[in-house]
């Protein structure tokens, strides 16, 4: 048993050491209550770089009904996964481009900051995403007020 | 019969295992693969048991800061998850494997290198699970992890991916360890030991072994369809798309009922072997002990709704499924009283083996009794998912399985070790563990009824359930205290024990017959059996019978039923491929984790293994029905 933990050891040490966080999930109150100081705000990896929050991005994405207009078949502008930005791929301008939506509403007098920066961080990984799994996860969120069909708070 | 010498070396020579790290890499022996087995599970039951105690010391007063909620879930998924499937199964399976082959007085399991590579697949699945938790991907959705929760929008990343891969390699780890044992029951048995003389304890293991290839089969299924939705976006369990979110339920409770049984049903066969010896009689009701097995491994099959009492499946459902529950107390209730009744008239006697089993019949029936309640759909509404159902299944699990597993730790410790266990310890042990076991789980009971959820990190001061939440954290540490003991106990006494000789107890089965700890070969001959205590004949020589080689590794294979010799057998010597191929096997579960193609490409590796595994080491045949074309 021993020698064979020396050879499992190793590589588990380097991942170890490569420890993915992008898996970690902290459940608490919101850590951001600004917006980013700068495509190089120090807050940024702790959003873009987590599955979990891109995921609740994502989530925010249908509530306040961006799928609406941004979904596959969506062209030019409108168009968030073909990896091209009009104002600016960074990730305070892309957080910009949410807050200040035009064509009007700015979200950033409806939603929450914390969430704004959640869906900051879903649109900027939607390039990486495959349709099919974006279709998945829509069916299954499907039964959430989202859109047009939410009714007011619970 | 008195082996000779020469014959006891020469049988050496060909059994034992080539020397050093090879030798261990290589290894088919049974006992050193159940040894190893049960070493890492106990190690896991060790870290496991941490856990609980983390969890109970959050939960020792209101609002306390030791854990953030995401930690408490992580906490009581890695328990339940390592306790279920890496523990409790893993452990029965190495008992058999450890005991069945010395029960039959055979030389190796049926398949010795099938028994090899599940134990490298199993520890592949350890190392999945705890690895993964090292680096912060710990499941984090509880034992059974149910869709949408656990579909692909509800948890990102792979905690859930390593949770379902677990289960797939420990599921065939407990597949091909369960066929080993059940061929193994079925067609090696000694001459004369008949299905009618066979010991309950065969009987226990073999039909928890049958039921596990009945029942793992759902589990596996179900956690791959899972698999398939997160990764290549399958919809089985999207309901808007037309799938159905309770077919998880079902064919994992389908599995999950049946293994709470498969950790219980062999629990009953150290049980029978216990009573049996220290009773110094023939079990009472040894019919009725194995009729009642069978009925509860096929009862088991029926009864799996009652976990979903809450689902909202259809009314005349629930109530079949809750008189299917209530049925299997009748069977359970038999045993218990077949056992009673053998140490009621018995000339018994009490050592620390003895007592583990009082322990469980106290609490094993406290926790059958929660479990008629819980059966009870009407009543079931007001209790699931509190604290009452963690009282429960800690009193049917810990009471019914774990306590005569440690009943059987002491009982064959000597046999393994040749030494015994300190007496003294060992009670000082039992007391601790028994006792704080009580302590710590009972008040729950009262805690569900009050209406404390469970999977909780926390509750607020007003709720009144201070006093019974301290009560059942001081139980768990003293529990926690006494299997420290137990460890220390085995530990020390395994170099400093009283030799204990072949046989300490004066005990009924074959495994008595040969030295301790049992040689390579195990017996030195094939015994021949009379009775269903081949070991109580008076004193006289075991009647043994002759004509296996000894210069090679051969094994008696008799018939099903009447155990007559039918012919004998080769038996496979060490070999490193169910190493290579539990290796190729275990890079393909964890890579099809982040892609469907390790499917394809890693079935390769897979069957180079298997190809190298298979491969003739006899030259083709020259006549006969295999005679090879020119």
């Amino acid at each position: 048993m021993r020698v064979r933990g020396a050879t499992i050891l190793a590589p588990v040490a380097l991942l170890a050491l490569a420890a993915c966080t992008n898996e970690a999930r902290t459940l608490g109150p919101s850590l951001p209550q600004t917006a980013p100081a700068g495509n190089a705000d120090p807050r940024v990896p702790a959003y873009q770089a987590n599955l979990y929050q891109v995921a609740q991005g994502g989530r925010y994405f249908m509530w306040y009904g961006c799928s609406g207009c941004h979904d596959d078949s969506a062209r030019g502008a409108a168009n968030l996964s073909d990896g091209r930005w009009r104002r600016g791929g960074g990730f305070a301008d892309v957080y910009r481009a949410i807050a200040r939506h035009r064509p009007a509403p700015a979200y950033e007098a409806t939603v929450p900051v914390e969430q704004l920066w959640q869906l900051t961080a879903y649109v900027r990984d939607l390039p990486a995403h495959h349709p099919e799994k974006r279709r998945r996860v829509t069916l299954d969120q499907e039964g959430e007020p989202q859109g047009s069909q939410w009714s007011g708070p619970q | 019969m008195k082996p000779d010498p020469s014959l006891l070396e020469q049988l050496d020579r060909t059994w034992r295992d080539p020397p050093g790290l090879w030798g261990f890499l290589t290894t088919v022996d049974h006992k050193r693969i159940a040894a190893r087995y049960i070493v890492t599970a106990l190690l896991l039951m060790f870290l496991a048991g941490m856990l609980a105690l983390d969890m109970r010391w959050q939960l020792s007063v209101p609002e306390n800061t030791r854990m953030t909620p995401q930690l408490f879930n992580e906490s009581f998924s890695l328990h339940g998850s390592t306790m279920l499937f890496l523990v409790s199964v893993p452990l029965m399976e190495a008992m058999a494997f450890w005991l069945v082959p010395l029960m039959l007085g055979a030389r190796n399991m049926a398949f010795p290198r099938l028994g090899a590579f599940s134990f490298w697949l199993y520890f592949g699945g350890v190392l999945t699970l705890w690895v993964a938790h090292a680096i912060d991907i710990t499941p984090d959705l509880g034992w059974f992890e149910y869709p949408p929760l656990s579909g692909p929008a509800y948890s990102p990343g792979h905690r859930a991916d390593i949770w379902a891969q677990m289960i797939t390699f420990t599921e065939v780890a407990a597949l091909a360890a369960s066929v080993n044992v059940a061929a193994t029951i079925l067609k090696m048995r000694p001459p004369g030991m008949t299905l009618a003389r066979m010991p309950v304890f065969l009987w226990a293991m073999l039909i928890a072994s049958i039921m596990t290839m009945f029942s793992m089969p759902a589990v596996m299924l179900v956690t791959s369809m899972l698999i398939a939705d997160r990764l290549v976006s399958t919809q089985f369990f999207s309901v808007a798309a037309g799938g159905d979110a309770v077919l998880f339920q079902h064919l994992f409770w389908f599995f999950g009922h049946p293994e709470v049984y498969i950790i219980f049903v062999p629990a009953t066969g150290f049980v029978s072997s216990i009573v049996e010896t220290f009773s110094r009689r023939v079990l009472y009701g040894h019919s009725v002990l194995v009729l009642a097995i069978l009925s509860i491994g096929a009862l088991a099959f029926g009864l799996w709704v009652h976990h979903m009492f809450a689902v909202g499946l259809p009314r005349l459902g629930n109530d079949f499924y809750t008189a299917a529950s209530m049925a299997i107390a009748v069977p359970a209730g038999l045993q218990i009283f077949c056992w009673l009744a053998t140490i009621g008239t018995g000339r018994t006697w009490f050592p620390t083996p003895m007592l583990w089993i009082l322990g469980f019949v106290a609490t094993f029936v406290i926790g059958g009794l929660s479990g008629v309640m819980t059966a009870s759909a009407a009543l079931d509404l007001q209790l699931t998912d509190t604290y009452f159902i963690v009282a429960h299944l800690h009193y049917v699990l810990i009471g019914g399985a774990i306590f005569p597993l440690f009943g059987a730790f002491c009982y064959w410790y000597p046999k393994a070790t040749g030494r015994l266990m300190s007496e003294r310890w060992g009670k000082v042990a039992f007391v601790l563990i028994v006792g704080g076991f009580n302590l710590g789980f009972f008040p729950m009971h009262l805690l569900g009824l009050e209406g404390m959820p469970r999977r909780v990190y926390t509750y607020p001061a007003h709720m009144g359930w201070d006093m019974l939440n301290q009560i059942a954290t001081a139980g768990s540490a003293i529990a926690v205290t006494g299997g420290l003991v137990f460890a220390a106990n085995a530990l020390c006494s395994y170099w400093r024990g009283k030799p204990s000789g072949a046989d300490p107890w004066g005990g009924s089965t074959l495994e008595w017959a040969t030295a301790s700890p049992p040689p390579a070969y195990n017996i030195p001959f094939t015994p021949r059996v009379d009775s269903l205590t081949p070991m109580w004949n008076g004193g006289a020589p075991l009647p043994a019978l002759d004509g296996i080689a000894i210069d090679t590794r051969e094994v008696l294979v008799s018939s099903v039923t009447d155990a007559q010799p039918l012919y004998r057998q080769k038996s496979a010597g060490p070999s490193i491929w169910p190493l290579v191929a539990a290796l190729a096997v275990s890079a393909m579960f964890i890579a099809s984790i982040f892609t469907p193609w390790a499917i394809p490409i890693g079935a390769l590796p897979i069957g180079a293994a298997l190809t190298g595994w298979f491969w003739p080491n006899r030259p083709r045949a020259k006549i006969g029905a295999l005679e090879a074309a020119p």
